[in-house]
């Protein structure tokens, strides 16, 4: 154990020596903590903002004035995503979905505003949030720190006398990795200090633990890449070459050429288009704001009977109300059949694209970071979900309130006659029903769960390296 | 002659190495991958807008055939409206995957409609893609980079470096030749695919020479400072660091502060507030009395101010009053908003001179139509074409004309953008 300290030492005495190293370590160092800095107070700003919109949104619904119930069907309401705390270092799908829904009667709504599209565009890798700066960077740096790890042993004649005093390779490639390891450690740094603010901000220790064990892992295994390639090649510039090549491979490419396989092998419709379809199957249903509509014939029958009373304008309930209530109930129905159908679309795309993690770390890195911070599609589906739950609530709470305090008479007449109208306007007490909404990511279980299956791909990837560390270890004898 | 028979002396000797015609055969056929999956792409989004503008078509008219009066069919009709894609659009995919290119619109306030995002899968938007552009902007520096860095380096390391200054006669000529070689065989590996996509997209030659001369003009840049690192008599290994750090500052870093510094410099109005604005003033004219919607339409629409009386508690003109009310009211936020997006891009534009990977990509997504300059004009077309069938519609409403459903086909038709001058 000892020795194995005492050769970590030398490697930094080593790295401490070089320019370059330490110019490249401070480098990324700075990048990490500007990033973290610079994300964490962007998306507490954020997140300050949207829930300030959302209680600006329930203040102004339930300060509307006394109306006819079906108005604040059309008046709508509003919900934002806010982020939540891990967002701080990896905001995951934030910037490229909408981040509020408009709410209303007889519509699911697209999401809108997201903030890629008022983004400056310079280039393609220009957003840099700490876990993009993590896994697309660090990587660089280790490489730069490591690869001459071993090679350089050899290279200089140095490793034979070592050997020859009586350090195992074993030993020795401990060493090296205890070295390069405590580099990847020094650049998580920033990261454990901003998981601890979103500890203090909610976040539970599980989720914050395997969202930190994911960049953890993810960075283990580039050690092992390292002094395993280190290990085998016989020249320092090779081994910078073959691991420059693979980091170009794993980390810029593989990720792209996934997403692009994703979307040809499961294309999905844009929501316009899918939105045909729901159209045509609407269509055939009954116009929820034309009673007359012969669709509801068999409900006002079924109405009569129950009541037992001959016509319409006998009901002890207003017929319009409860067609607004049956038909939103049935349109809704369909609405969320299509966007279930559309959210599996999205999911089957996704987990085609992340089995790619088990070619590149890069994408099980970033599985497993959002996942487990509540910033993937999950979470999106789930704000999604939530928001139609709102909807659906909302409205049908409004057609209750129609078909039970405003009379038939009166509201047939209501677009002819003032005083019918007049009489329509039901008390702005019923506003003030709505929920307060704030929207939480998937619970923190199922948030762990979701990223076990990439962490067992960075795992997979380690155990995988860590043999081939001490396969390359039997080729040391000297 | 003698110098294209050395080039290719040189050339042949080259490819010898195995990692030198590794890394240009991943470059052809990174490039392919890039070009066909490209071209996949823009076939599809083609596909999806020619059955959007049939079934657009089929349910517009379903619905005016259900029409009663004007402002019934103006409130059922919707309206397609996209962005198709350029003939170059397939090398740069840019802001297509994030910036909605398609919109289907009614005569209701359009605040309320336009800012829709109707985008792709969100987490594949993240991953990016793998086009033309990323390869030429992020990729071709790096493989330069790997090409050239250890020229000397490599020979000296393999101690053949004097002999051959000695037998080359004069020793300016052999390196330069080699790096030549290198770079011009790289280029053809990068733009053979594009070529042959171009052809296949029937691209025009204008723009096929302006993207080939750009990635030229980038290549060169790089072998002029990876050909300048290299002279140095330093290790391999250490040029290569040095190379790769420079690359990683122009094209992450240096962009990442621009973009950053640009987004809190120039601030936007938050878009929530738009559409809240927009809802508010449509949403309070049901309350107001009529007239106070009346006036600020005939501000606006002083042609109307004769017929803009209403008498019963629901009209057709006011109900389309109050939407155009609801945009006037938004228009501040909503110009500002756009204003803010344009005056970012132009900062972003300036910035780009810093940094040559972000002045290839955004130069490609210029010629190709996918920046964000297009997306914007886009929305542009989208405006005007709702204030045309405003126009269309106001007559209808105000003079009452009667209802005329066969008149519905002389309705302002959509026409897209030609993004191919």
């Amino acid at each position: 154990m000892r020795t194995i300290l005492l050769v970590a030492a030398d490697e930094w005495r080593f790295w401490r020596r070089s320019r370059l190293a330490m110019l490249a370590l401070g480098l990324l160092l700075v990048l990490v903590a500007a990033s973290a800095t610079l994300t964490a107070l962007r998306v507490a700003n954020e997140a300050e903002a949207r829930a300030l919109l959302q209680s600006e949104a329930e203040e102004t619904y339930r300060s509307q004035p006394d109306r006819h119930p079906h108005r604040m069907v059309h008046y709508g309401h509003y919900v934002f995503r806010t982020p939540p705390p891990l967002a701080m270092i990896d905001p995951g799908v934030d910037p490229v979905t909408g981040q509020s829904i408009f709410l209303e009667g007889h519509r699911q709504n697209a999401a809108m505003f997201a903030d890629a599209k008022t983004g400056a565009t310079a280039g393609q890798l220009a957003d840099m949030s700490p876990a993009v700066v993590l896994s697309l960077f660090a990587p660089l740096l280790l490489i730069a720190m490591g690869y001459s790890v071993m090679t350089r042993e050899r290279e200089n004649g140095t490793l034979g006398p070592l050997l020859a005093q009586g350090v195992s390779p074993l030993t020795l490639i401990a060493g090296k990795g205890l070295a390069l390891a405590s580099v990847a450690g020094l650049t998580l740094l920033p990261l454990v200090l901003t998981a601890a603010v979103a500890i203090s901000k909610g976040e539970t220790l599980a989720a914050t633990a395997v969202f930190l064990g994911s960049f953890s892992l993810y960075l283990l295994v580039w050690c092992a890449l390292i002094i395993a390639v280190s290990s085998l090649s016989a020249r320092r510039a090779s081994s910078l070459t073959i691991l420059v090549v693979v980091w170009i491979l794993l980390v810029l490419i593989v990720p792209r050429i996934a997403a692009n396989v994703a979307a040809s092998v499961a294309p999905a419709q844009g929501k316009i288009e899918a939105d045909f379809a729901v159209l045509n199957e609407l269509r055939s249903m009954g116009d929820g704001h034309n009673a007359a509509d012969p669709a509801f014939e068999q409900l006002k029958a079924n109405l009569l009977l129950q009541y037992d009373v001959a016509s319409v304008e006998d009901l002890p309930v207003n017929f319009r109300g409860i067609v607004a209530e049956t038909a939103e109930a049935d349109l809704t129905a369909v609405l969320n059949r299509f966007a279930e159908e559309r959210m599996a679309t999205e999911v089957r795309q996704v987990s085609l694209l992340r089995s790619f993690g088990w070619i590149s770390p890069a994408l099980a890195l970033r599985e497993a970071s959002m996942t487990s911070a509540g910033t993937g599609v999950e979470a999106h589906h789930k704000f999604l979900r939530d928001a139609e739950a709102v909807r659906f609530d909302f409205v049908q709470g409004l057609n209750r309130v129609h078909a039970e305090q405003l009379a038939y008479a009166d509201d047939i007449k209501r677009s002819s006659d003032p005083e019918a109208e007049r009489r329509t306007r039901v008390s702005s007490e019923n506003w003030k029903v709505l929920e307060d909404f704030h929207f939480v990511p998937p619970p923190s279980d199922t948030r762990v769960e979701g990223a076990l299956a990439p962490l067992a791909r960075l795992g997979a990837w380690f155990a995988l390296l860590f043999g081939l560390v001490l396969f390359s270890a039997r080729g040391l004898k000297l | 002659m003698t110098v294209v028979s050395s080039l290719f002396r040189e050339l042949s000797f080259l490819l010898r190495q195995r990692a030198i015609a590794g890394l240009l055969v991943l470059a052809l056929l990174l490039s392919s991958l890039s070009i066909s999956t490209g071209l996949t792409e823009i076939a599809h989004q083609r596909a999806a807008i020619e059955r959007m503008v049939l079934a657009d078509k089929a349910d517009r008219e379903n619905a005016m055939a259900k029409a009663e009066d004007w402002g019934g069919a103006a409130y059922s009709s919707f309206h397609l409206t996209y962005l198709p894609p350029s003939d170059l659009a397939f090398a740069a995919l840019g802001q297509r995957d994030l910036s909605p290119w398609k919109h289907r619109v009614n005569l209701l306030a359009l605040e309320g409609q336009i800012h829709a995002a109707d985008t792709a899968n969100p987490e594949l938007a993240l991953a990016g893609r793998i086009d033309f552009a990323f390869i030429v902007s992020v990729l071709a520096p790096l493989l330069v980079i790997l090409l050239l860095h250890d020229l000397r380096a490599g020979e000296r390391a393999a101690g053949r470096h004097d002999l051959l200054i000695a037998t080359a006669g004069r020793s300016g000529g052999l390196w330069p030749m080699r790096a030549s070689a290198l770079v011009a065989t790289l280029a053809v590996c990068l733009l053979l695919p594009f070529w042959v996509g171009a052809a296949l997209a029937g691209t025009q030659l204008a723009k096929v020479l302006a993207v080939s001369l750009l990635v030229c003009v980038h290549l060169l840049f790089w072998a002029a400072v990876s050909y300048w690192a290299g002279a140095r008599a330093a290790a391999g290994s250490v040029i290569l660091t040095g190379l790769v750090g420079f690359w990683l500052l122009l094209t992450a870093i240096l962009p990442a502060i621009t973009r950053v510094s640009i987004e809190r410099a120039i601030s936007i109005p938050a878009g929530g507030d738009i559409v809240l604005t927009q809802r508010e003033v449509v949403n309070d004219a049901w309350d107001l009395p009529k007239n106070v919607t009346m006036e600020a339409f005939v501000a606006r629409h002083p042609e109307w101010e004769n017929e803009a009386q209403i008498d019963r508690p629901f009209e057709w003109k006011w109900y389309y009053a109050f939407q155009q009310v609801g945009d006037q009211s938004a228009e501040t936020l909503s110009t500002s908003y756009r204003q803010g997006i344009l005056e970012r891009d132009r900062a972003a534009s300036l910035a780009a001179f810093v940094s040559p990977p972000v002045l290839i990509d955004r130069t490609l997504q210029g010629l190709a139509g996918t920046d964000t300059r297009a997306a914007l004009a886009y929305e542009t077309t989208v405006r005007d074409f709702h204030a045309r069938l405003r126009t269309w519609l106001y007559p209808k409403l105000f003079l009452e004309e009667p209802f005329d459903r066969a008149a519905l086909s002389d309705l302002p038709a959509y026409q897209p953008l030609v993004v191919d001058e």
